[in-house]
């Protein structure tokens, strides 16, 4: 009998025992998968929504992240080089701002308020209707749409803010052309959008041509490395984003909390496994002290007492590391739904996202939980003196 | 081989050999400077008070326990300069031990428990099987091959031991107070079987206090106090 059929035997023996210590790490297994979900699945998730917009590059004035920079002053001048670059097969302006946008004095609403100019896709999934083209043109997504009962052709008036201080701008009329649904929507965020022109125009005349960002997409074959190049060269004032340096300023901007919950859960969770599985070996091994010297009396070598120990802890860590799987999901589908409960959060955005790294990650970690729990069985059982032991047990 | 294997018969020889525990209340000498040959074939008992030093004089033999001075040969080689493993491999293949308490492992079968020193020493699955089966026939207990520890009676479990400690047929057997644990008609009947282990060619060392167990060897040592303080042959 191999030291693992052994090891079996010896859980069997004890079903009890062998259950607490398979549920336990389980129980933590779960835990740990989540948390390794969750150290990167928030910016696995935008990553895969920044994917899924279909641009691969951003173009802002500043390092800063769109929207929280100054803006870039010639975008129209800008987005014509870029459009007229091999690489690129679509490329579009935005502005951000903020509107009321009312139907009657007592029905309004406050939306974030998009000018999006350029060629090509937009990053929004048309739902109703269609695009907003002339400049008083107004597409919404379907928030802002439930809110205000709005349709294609319905009329609403706009009232526009452009920068952070308080202004009055007048008000202007807008047909609504189409309902959208954003990439980053959450399930209370009205949203609106019209042209890159219109809202120039609403917020003033120095504003013109004035854009947040630039997005574009490459053309099929087209690397993003060699797309960023191009347009670096093309608008070399202007600071150049791929989706993975947006994700990793992300990250440095603030996401990283994430992950250090997550490191500093991960080792309280393990140690938590590593001492329940000692506690349970340890005493397994304790009791059955009498045994292990007689097999060693009898010829086991001392490496083939500590397999067994070894291949016991494995089993263990190893029943319970394959539960913790479903368990894990489980788990992180209920806490991604509860974290998605906070205000704000874009509906597409995940806080536990399955990546098979993690996955890779877990399963590492509980091997070493195992090694880690058996060390001082494995001692006791190292170290057992033979002689002495037996004579112990019919003393004692 | 060095001379002393090929002049004597000898299976194990201990020469001047001393068993010291340093104890916080002082030294314990157990074994006291004993010298003793332990031959193909024997039938040796030892007896003494408890205390007198005969377990760790036998863990010795069975080298399972080095001497704190003395020498002891196992075939002529000196137990000392082994490796842990080296005289786990000796255990193994030619030495056989049966204990008080049987320590048989609860959750094997008999047979299991007869294969398991078999398995260890690399023993195939087909020969392993019929040698078990001629062990468990051997000890009588044939019918229980099946049957968990805790399914058996005292002197059964005793027996399934004995088996197991013949399993790779070892040169000698020693026994630890191989009846501490049975009545007197069961004690017997072990007592039976060790006579037939040793009327098989199996060296025999067998530690006792019981008087009417140790009187069925041909040899007699008493031990007191760690010393060997009479030999008597039969
Ligand atoms: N591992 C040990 N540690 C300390 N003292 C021991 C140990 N083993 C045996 N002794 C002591 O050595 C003496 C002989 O013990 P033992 O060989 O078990 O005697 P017996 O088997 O004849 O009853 C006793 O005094 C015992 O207390
Ligand atoms: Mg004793």
């Amino acid at each position: 009998m191999n030291p693992l059929g052994f090891a079996w035997r010896s859980l069997v023996r004890q079903p009890a025992r062998a259950s607490l210590g398979i549920l336990g790490v389980a129980a933590v297994g779960a835990l740990l998968f989540d948390m390794l979900l969750l150290s990167n699945g928030l910016l696995v998730s935008m990553r895969d929504i920044f994917d899924r917009a279909g641009f691969d590059l951003r173009v802002t004035a500043t390092e800063a992240l769109p929207g929280q920079g100054p803006r870039m002053q010639d975008a129209t001048a800008a987005v014509d080089a870029i459009a007229r670059l091999s690489n690129v097969r679509s490329v579009i302006a935005m502005r951000f701002a903020e509107a009321l946008i009312e139907t009657t004095a007592t029905s309004r609403v406050r939306v974030s308020f998009q000018g999006v100019g350029g060629v090509g896709a937009r990053p929004w999934d048309l739902v109703q209707g269609r695009e907003a083209q002339g400049t008083r043109e107004l597409l919404v997504n379907r928030d802002t749409a439930e809110r205000l009962r709005l349709a294609p052709g319905s009329r609403v008036q706009v009232r526009a803010s452009c920068s952070e201080e308080p202004e009055s701008l007048p008000p202007a009329m807008f047909t609504v052309t189409g309902v959208a649904d954003f990439p980053f929507d959450t399930s209370s965020s009205p949203t609106a959008v019209t042209t890159l022109e219109a809202l120039g125009e609403l917020c003033g005349l120095d504003a013109a041509g004035q854009a947040d960002v630039i997005m574009v997409a490459s053309r099929e074959g087209a690397t993003m490395a060699a797309t960023a190049a191009q347009v670096s060269a093309a608008v070399p004032t202007l600071q150049v984003l791929t989706n993975e340096e947006m994700v990793g300023r992300i990250e440095s901007g603030g996401f990283s909390y994430f992950r250090q919950i997550s490191t500093v859960l991960t080792t309280v969770t393990l140690s938590f496994a590593v001492l329940l599985i000692t506690v349970l070996l340890t005493v397994s091994v304790n009791q059955r002290l009498g045994e292990i010297a007689a097999l060693r009396a009898l010829g086991f070598t001392r490496g083939r007492v500590v397999a067994d120990v070894l291949c016991e802890s494995a089993l263990i860590v190893g029943g319970g590391g394959l539960l913790s799987l479903p368990l894990g999901g489980l788990l992180a589908v209920g806490l991604d739904g509860i974290l998605k409960n906070i205000p704000g959060i874009p509906e597409d955005v995940h806080f536990f996202v399955y990546q098979s790294r993690a996955l890779g990650v877990h399963a590492g970690l509980l091997v070493a939980t195992a090694l880690a729990a058996a060390l001082y069985p494995v001692r006791i059982v190292a170290r057992l003196p033979i002689a002495a032991t037996l004579r112990n047990e019919i003393v004692g | 081989m060095n001379i002393a294997s090929r002049v004597n018969n000898a299976i194990i020889e201990a020469v001047n050999v001393s068993r010291v525990f340093p104890m916080p209340a002082g030294p314990v000498m157990a074994v006291d400077d004993i010298t003793l040959r332990i031959e193909h074939g024997e039938h040796t008992s030892i007896r003494g008070p408890s205390g007198c030093g005969k377990s760790t004089l036998l863990h010795m033999l069975g080298c399972v326990d080095t001497p704190s001075s003395g020498t002891l040969l196992f075939n002529g080689a000196d137990v000392a300069t082994l490796s842990d493993r080296q005289r786990s491999l000796v255990r193994l293949r030619q030495v056989g031990f049966v204990f008080q308490r049987f320590f048989l492992l609860p959750m094997l079968t008999a047979a299991e428990n007869v294969e398991l020193p078999q398995a260890e020493a690399g023993v195939s699955k087909p020969d392993r099987r019929r040698r078990t089966k001629e062990l468990l026939d051997y000890v009588g207990l044939g019918a229980r091959a099946g049957h968990r520890p805790s399914e058996l009676s005292g002197g059964e479990m005793q027996r399934v031991a004995i088996a197991r400690a013949l399993a790779n047929r070892p040169r000698l057997l020693l026994a630890d107070e191989p009846t501490g644990e049975l009545d007197r008609s069961t004690g017997e009947q072990i007592a039976a079987l060790l006579d037939r282990v040793n009327a098989d060619g199996t060296a025999l060392v067998i530690v006792t206090h019981d008087q009417t167990l140790a009187e069925r060897s041909r040899r007699i040592l008493t031990m007191r106090d760690g010393r060997i303080e009479r030999e008597e042959s039969r």
